[in-house]
């Protein structure tokens, strides 16, 4: 069972693989009915299918399959022309050929589906004209079809011929079946078929190999036949004929180029996955040791080793990227992949909506990573299926307005930069701004008030809003108002963005801009407070530095004007829930988001720069947080949270604050002093009698005084939050933390970057001094020291009002 | 010589039978600290115990989520225990330790506030939670009880679930 498991396996992939193409194939034959090494490859794939498949005792699939042949086999013959109903009949067959693959797939059986009426169809096709009997193979063809299910008992005689031979009958057989067959010309490959020594023909071969497969095996023997999936019975003969194809293709009528072995292997996904995370933590190293090597480079300045050390960093960094890239490339498809099925749906769709319509692709050897194709599938149908519906007009109204009477749908991939971008471009009627608005508002979806402020740019956008359809009349090709919601929200899903342009009577153009791969990232890093966040660079804009004068409230809500829009703003603090400390800075970073066709500006504290960064999951714990759509670890080995844009736009929509003036509210809190006490000031110092000693000297000043033991407890204290300080005094010989080590610490964190801090200590020595300054110190006294001077230099430092004194 | 070293592995030998005899009703288990009380987990169900190292907030989470932190490249959610069990948070220090704890596929970390030692207890000193908090919501595995001391053990896939 399990090998059957695993045979069906291999059967299903093929066969997936094989009809995919085979809708491309088919619409470019009915425009160049002609081409003979088109059919021929047509013709091979209901072969190979039929062949596995009736190994496989599909019985259902092989009969469909086998009427297919049959129709293909004429039309390759010259004996039946394609016209677009025999296409249409055709094109069906396969539509049903896909589920019953499909149906195979899910239950490992073929039951379920009828046939019977395609079947027929065929039958008519095949049967119509089939009378010619212009090549002698003809008979033969036709009594295929009667035979399917009841042709066993024939090739069984055929069998018993070769059985009673003896091994060296056979081989001389063998050699004289091989020697007629390179003889004959292609066009009189049929005709042998049924003259030579009654080889047994499409049809006998469903049969051998479903009812008789023991003697099959016995048979094949001599001829060591190779491929598993070979077709046992004609094994005799057939791997000889034509050993450049693996699958039964006995009766394949072009005799193709001698054995090209493929230079590929199949590999399970499972396992690129797992080596894209391994180099996912490859990278996460090489941050790590870039940083590392930073540091070293900037304490051991001008050593000999560092060179080196440069040079192994450069080394590794360089190949980790080029692996990283190799690794990327082996899980790329090419987007042609998905591009394949469209033209067959154009064709569909022509009929159906009795437009005239042509597709041109450009790009699809373009390749994208394979999570990606797989889900860029569905809203390509959506966008293409709507522009022919609504975009490209009836022949006659597209006449009268002199434009061809055939409309052309542009699909075209393209690289650019990191991402790919994928057009579609129709000539068709285009999109009316003030038709869109009054649709809308109609649908209660904007309100008057919008409708007058929307730019035309926005006025498209409002195809994706959900409910929305333009179409008078719901066809069943689109128009049930779902389809280009649910574009949108997939490219957002791959961190994509949607921009349309459109021009009445011109047509439209949607751009989608999606990025190569998910696992491995460029990100922006901004800062808030003393957290950073990682921003996907892909939804990544611009980014601007503004002074807070330039915010401005509406509705309650913060804007700024970028250059000719309007943009609303939102306090990355906010989102997050970062307690804001104050911030004096009088400048603010936006970071212009942008996603589809939405737009947002996020106030941050400070930009960090660009990092590549590896998506790791939250775990099951803390999934679905909203705003964060992962985390990943930085090059000093900390975690840094993953802004999810989509989920943050949404969350913006409800922050109704303003940052700006929130922001100025909490500065004139902790700024006003209306009292003595208000001053906070903290003494750091481990001897419990110079902690004494400088409280003595500020007591008469009534400031609030609180103590710390050591540099971490200091720092303990003042990231609690609980005190907000006005100024530090500082001991240098401390233990645990030493005064350096927290001033420094201190200094890292950008609501203190304005915190005086005082070093007081008995350490004279100039170095000393200059250490002090380095580590953020603004005042250094040194011990012992007069009460009044201490009391006049935290005076200054505090700006402590007079009047309290 | 050779004797000596043979009465050693004797004597070892002797030592894991008496072992294996108790091993069917001795759990083993790792006691540590939150507040004022004493509590256990199996000892199999800890991946490891590490002292504090730098974490990252995550917002939208209750007070016990302190956030996440990196463990050999892996990210890890951390639960403060004190603010859990309804205590009021405390400055780590130098007893403070990170337990690991994993079941299946769910791993988190978990901030005590001292450890004490690795227990061997008798199942039959383990007696049921107090009717008065025994539930089937209820942290509490049971409770054990050892040479004077009250050990709470606690369910270590109820600490793992996510209850938010």
């Amino acid at each position: 069972m399990d090998e059957f498991q695993e045979i069906l396996q291999d059967f299903l992939v093929e066969s997936f693989e094989l009809v995919e193409k085979l809708d491309e194939d088919l619409v470019e034959l009915e425009s160049t009915p002609d081409d003979l090494e088109l059919l021929n490859g047509i013709f091979r794939v209901a072969h190979t299918v039929k062949g596995a498949s009736s190994f496989l005792n599909f019985d259902v699939l092989t009969h469909l399959t086998h009427h297919m042949e049959d129709v293909l086999n004429k039309a390759r013959h010259g004996e039946l022309s394609i016209t677009p109903d025999v296409m249409d009949v055709v094109l069906e067959s396969i539509d049903l050929m896909k589920a019953l693959l499909n149906t195979i797939r899910d239950t490992s059986s073929d039951a379920g589906i009828d046939v019977s009426e395609c079947v027929v169809k065929l039958d008519k096709i095949s049967g119509g004209d089939g009378d010619v009997p212009v090549v002698e193979a003809t008979p033969v063809v036709e009594e295929a079809p009667v035979e399917v299910v009841e042709a066993t008992p024939e090739p069984q005689e055929d069998e018993i011929d070769y059985d009673n031979m003896d091994a060296d009958e056979i081989e001389a057989e063998i050699e004289r079946l091989l020697a007629q067959r390179q003889e004959e010309d292609k066009a009189k490959r049929a005709a042998k078929i049924a003259a030579g020594e009654k080889l047994p023909d499409i049809p006998s071969e469903s049969g051998d190999e479903a009812s008789s497969k023991p003697e099959a095996k016995a048979e094949s023997k001599p001829a060591s036949a190779p491929v598993a999936t070979t077709p046992k019975p004609k094994a005799t003969s057939k791997p000889k004929e034509t050993k450049s194809s693996a699958d039964a293709k006995a009766a394949a009528p072009a005799k193709r180029a001698p054995a090209q072995v493929e230079q590929t292997i199949r590999v399970d996904v499972k396992r690129l996955d797992h080596l894209m995370n391994l180099i996912g933590e490859l990278v996460l190293a090489k941050n790590r040791l870039i940083k590392i090597n930073d540091d070293v480079e900037e304490r051991y300045e001008g050593e000999e080793f560092l060179e080196e050390l440069n040079q192994v960093v450069s080394i590794v960094s360089l190949v980790t990227t080029d692996l990283q890239i190799a690794v990327m490339k082996t899980r790329m498809l090419p987007i042609g992949k998905v591009f394949n099925k469209f033209p067959r749906m154009i064709r569909d769709l022509t009929r159906e909506l009795n437009k005239k319509m042509e597709l041109e692709i450009s790009g699809e050897e373009t390749e994208l990573d394979k999570s990606i194709v797989e889900e860029i599938g569905d809203p390509l149908v959506h966008i293409i299926r709507n522009s022919c519906d609504h975009g490209i007009e009836q022949p006659e109204d597209r006449i009268e307005k002199g434009k061809p009477e055939i409309g052309t749908i542009k699909l075209k991939a393209y690289n650019e930069g990191n991402a790919i971008v994928i057009q579609i471009d129709d000539d068709g009627k285009g999109l009316d701004p003030d038709m869109l608005k009054n649709k809308s508002l109609e649908k209660g979806i904007i309100t008057e008030k919008e409708a007058d402020s929307m730019s035309d740019k926005e006025a498209y956008n409002l195809i994706f809003k959900p409910g929305f359809s333009t179409a008078a009349s719901v066809t069943n090709v689109s128009g049930r108002g779902v389809g280009m919601d649910v574009v949108k929200t997939n490219i957002e899903k791959l961190n994509g963005i949607i921009d349309i342009d459109s021009e009445v009577g011109k047509g439209t153009s949607i751009k989608l801009k999606i990025p190569l791969t998910l696992a491995i990232i460029q990100a922006l890093l901004v800062g808030v407070q003393e957290e950073y966040y990682a921003i996907p660079l892909s939804s990544v804009l611009e980014t601007v530095r503004i002074s807070n004068d330039e915010i401005y409230t509406v509705e309650n809500r913060s804007v700024m004007r970028l250059r000719s829009e309007v943009l609303s703003l939102v306090h990355i603090g906010d989102i997050f829930e970062v307690d804001r400390i104050l911030d004096t800075s009088e400048y603010s970073y936006v970071v212009v988001l942008g996603l589809g066709a939405q737009k947002l500006g996020l106030i941050v504290d400070s930009l960090v720069g660009q990092e590549e960064i590896v998506i790791k999951s939250l775990g099951d714990y803390l999934k679905g947080i909203e705003g964060v759509a992962g985390a990943t670890i930085r090059g000093d080995g900390g975690v840094t949270l993953i802004v999810d844009v989509v989920a943050l736009m949404q969350i913006a929509k409800g922050v109704k604050a303003s940052a700006a003036t929130a922001q100025a509210s909490v500065a004139q809190i902790s700024n006003e002093k209306t009292q003595a006490s208000d001053y906070k000031i903290m003494i750091v110092d481990d001897s419990k009698t110079d902690r004494m000693i400088m409280r003595k000297a500020l007591d008469p000043l009534g400031v609030t005084l609180i103590e710390a033991a050591d540099g971490q407890e200091a720092l303990n204290i003042l990231k609690s939050g609980d005190h907000n300080f006005d100024a530090m005094l500082i001991d240098i010989e401390m233990p645990r933390m030493d005064g350096y080590s927290l001033a420094s610490e201190i200094k890292k964190y950008n609501k203190y970057k304005n915190l005086p801090l005082i070093a007081v200590t008995s350490r004279t020595a100039k170095s000393d001094r200059m250490r002090g300054v380095e580590s953020g110190m603004v005042e250094y006294i040194t011990k012992p020291y007069s009460s009044d001077y201490l009391s006049s230099v935290v005076q200054r430092n505090v700006n402590f009002k007079s009047e309290f004194l | 010589m050779s004797d000596k070293l043979k009465q050693i592995i004797n004597k070892q030998s002797e030592q894991q039978d008496v072992g294996l005899d108790q091993s069917e009703d001795i759990v083993q288990l790792v006691g540590f600290i939150i507040g004022e009380e004493e509590y256990a987990v199996p000892i199999l169900t800890i991946q490891e115990i590490i002292k504090p190292i730098s974490w990252t907030r995550v917002p939208q989470t209750p007070a016990y989520v302190l956030g996440v932190f990196n463990l050999r490249g892996s990210v890890i959610p951390l639960i403060d225990l004190r603010v859990k069990f309804g205590l009021s948070s405390k400055n780590h220090n130098d007893e403070t330790r990170f337990f690991v704890l994993k079941q299946g596929d769910e791993v988190a970390g978990f901030v005590i506030d001292r450890l004490t030692a690795a227990i061997r207890i008798k199942k039959t000193d383990i007696g049921p939670p107090p009717d008065t908090i025994a539930s089937e919501d209820s942290m509490i595995e049971g409770v054990g009880k050892q040479d004077g001391r009250i050990l709470t053990i606690l369910k270590v896939n109820k600490l793992l679930a996510r209850d938010f």
